[in-house]
């Protein structure tokens, strides 16, 4: 084999044309790691918000809380099975929500743009302990206040702390406490009093969803097939991790997709870089391609060698750019979820996985545009390239 | 791939009839022209002629880096007329060592690596390889150059390495092209003293084309070549 170090210091000798190149491919790297990151900062999103042992009940055929509805007694029925943990007080470890959905104006005066709205009981806290009340209250129960996520907070005409603004026609909530929840889509929500949502949105002895906590994850199946089999409830039941997952997908896969098409186009640019380039080098080198061929090199040898460089010279490129991207990790977004047509904010999200398939993605940029060149190296006619 | 032919009886280079024609467009051109030729092992030879005749053509089909058109070749036992390129590579690495007019050695490695570079292609462990390397350059008297990079060394210095790496396999055949075509006299002489040197104690068959008649006279024996046929 031509030596490794044959490669990379004929990369280090044509320091400016090596660090030109690789700057493009570490530029199509960059975008390729960002859209990835976007669909994991959405997912993450999207998907923080459920555990493997809480369990979401809807009405059958309904894929969003927001259009599901059940009423009352189906609803104690679900929180009563044997499968649901109870809390200490003796009470079912559940909570039944109503979720609505609510246009706004944005702050700025930019249009408008929907927001989650959801009724909880009082006792939400304990059933998801990881929202806390990061500024003001928690809203009384049965009056007209709310606390809103901190993701939308300001964000909406009436959406700040002791500011209001009209959950229906002339019917006006106050915002009194701010809510976190490790990034998840609560934090895009607006949480008020169960009575005051369910009046505003005229689901008057309904609720959209029931959520319950089971004795374990492993209860999931049974508590499923006792709920959807029983024909009088037209339910159906999902693992809460689950349905949130699925309802990211869309727009996860919608947005990586884009992504992925735009890094697409831009690697066929990088890549034609990294072509010029290799053929450049090539074409310089021929007589040290005859000179070692003469030596006893054999076609592969050269094919790998120049190969080789070439992927070497991409890597370099995809580490400046994986590099790069980790700076998006900064930067907050926000994008309307086409499940629920609400709007979602999320960040960024470096994962290991990312970073690896960035640098799989340079490598293969590198292994795609050096590849004709490597060829032609390989097949030069061992005295025309002596002679060059 | 020892073979009963490889017998020291048996001549190194047996050139049989050989004849080596180029196209260009409808025209043929007869560059060899039913030639013959024996060296044998442990000679010193010179190809002389003037420009055009085909020495290095002639040389190149011994070395294995072309074929003959029609005719017979034979080196180190070997028939070359029915190898592969790649059998043809095999053979070059192992038994011809190479000194080019302009030395070709890689400008990014370093004196001792450009020697190491023929042993990448045997199974010698990287101790060994370095070890041999360093004892070539040694008997070019260049030891205090090994980390030098090509641009630090003189031409006749560079062509002594290009020697060393000739050497490290331990090939039968050196095959030198113009070996001094670009040195002054002086380096020229260094480097026929080491082509004799290599001739003599390491017992290398030694072929040589060059236009100057004071290397010819180094050799043993010297063919003149005109018009693709000896005089
Ligand atoms: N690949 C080729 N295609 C066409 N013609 C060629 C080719 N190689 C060599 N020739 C021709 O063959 C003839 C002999 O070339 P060769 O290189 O063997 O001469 P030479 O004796 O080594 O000359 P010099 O002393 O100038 O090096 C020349 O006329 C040359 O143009
Ligand atoms: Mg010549």
């Amino acid at each position: 084999m031509v030596p490794v170090s044959y490669s990379v210091r004929n990369l280090m000798v044509r320091r400016t044309t090596t660090a030109a190149t690789a700057l493009g491919i570490g530029l199509v790297v960059f975008v390729f790691a960002s859209v990835l990151m976007l669909g994991a900062g959405l997912q993450r999103a999207m998907g923080r918000s459920g555990s493997a042992d809480v369990a979401i009940v809807l009405r059958a055929g309904s894929d969003a809380e927001s259009s599901s509805g059940i009423e009352l007694p189906a609803a104690g029925l679900v929180t009563a099975s044997p499968e649901v943990r109870v809390r200490p007080d003796g009470r079912s470890d559940a909570v039944g929500e109503v979720v609505g959905v609510l246009a706004l104006d944005r702050a700025g005066g930019e249009g408008m743009s929907n927001v989650q709205v959801r009724g909880v009981p009082d006792d939400v806290y304990r059933f998801r302990p990881s929202v806390h009340v990061v500024a003001g209250r928690a809203a009384a129960p049965g009056s007209d206040e709310v606390v809103v996520g901190a993701a939308i907070r300001g964000r909406f005409r009436g959406v700040d702390l002791g500011q209001s603004f009209e959950i229906k026609k002339n019917r006006r909530v106050r915002v009194v406490g701010v809510i976190e929840d490790r990034g998840s889509s609560f934090e895009s929500e607006v949480w008020g009093d169960i009575d005051t949502v369910r009046a505003a949105f005229g689901r008057e002895a309904l609720v959209s969803s029931v959520r319950v906590g089971l004795r374990s994850a492993g209860q999931l199946d049974a508590f499923k097939r006792a709920i959807e089999t029983n024909p009088q409830l037209g339910l159906t039941v999902k693992r809460e991790s689950v349905y949130y997952e699925e309802l990211a997908q869309g727009t996860t896969t919608f947005l990586t997709i884009l992504g992925l098409m735009i890094a697409f186009f831009f690697s066929a640019g990088a890549m034609i870089g990294a072509m010029i380039t290799m053929h450049a080098s090539v074409a310089q080198r021929s007589r040290e391609i005859g000179t070692l061929r003469a030596l006893g090199f054999s076609r592969r040898s050269i094919l790998a060698s120049f190969l080789f460089e070439s992927v070497v010279l991409s890597l370099a490129g995809g580490v400046v750019g994986a590099l790069a991207s980790l700076a998006m990790g900064l930067v907050r977004f926000n994008i309307v979820n086409f499940a629920t047509w609400s709007e979602v904010v999320f960040t960024f999200v470096p994962t290991p996985s990312i970073v690896v398939s960035s640098l799989l993605f340079a490598a293969l940029m590198g292994l795609l545009g050096g590849f004709f060149p490597a060829v032609r190296a390989a097949r030069m006619n061992v005295l025309d390239a002596l002679r060059a | 791939m020892s073979s009963p032919e490889e017998s020291a009886a048996a001549p190194m280079v047996e050139l049989t009839n050989v004849t080596k024609t180029f196209h260009r467009g409808a025209e043929t051109l007869t560059v060899l022209d039913g030639l013959s030729l024996s060296i044998a092992e442990g000679s010193f030879e010179a190809l002389m002629g003037p420009s055009g005749s085909g020495k290095s053509t002639l040389l190149n089909l011994v070395a294995g880096l072309d074929r003959a058109t029609s005719g017979g070749v034979r080196v180190a036992g070997q028939d070359l007329t029915a190898m592969t390129d790649g059998d043809l590579a095999a053979f070059r690495a192992r038994y011809i060592g190479f000194i080019f007019q302009s030395y070709n050695l890689m400008p990014v490695l370093t004196a001792l690596e450009n020697v190491e570079l023929p042993l990448l292609l045997t199974k010698l462990p990287s101790a060994d390889r370095k070890r041999r390397a360093a004892t070539a350059l040694r008997v070019v008297g260049l030891e205090d150059r090994a980390d030098h990079y090509p641009r630090q060394l003189s031409g006749g210095q560079e062509q002594r390495v290009a020697i060393a790496r000739a050497l490290v396999n331990d090939p039968k055949i050196i095959v030198a092209d113009e070996p001094t075509g670009d040195l002054d006299r002086k380096s020229a002489d260094q480097i026929l003293a080491l082509l004799e040197k290599l001739n003599k104690d390491f017992k290398k068959t030694v072929v040589m084309v060059t236009h100057d008649p004071e290397a010819a006279s180094h050799a043993r024996v010297t063919h003149h070549l005109n018009k693709g046929a000896f005089q």
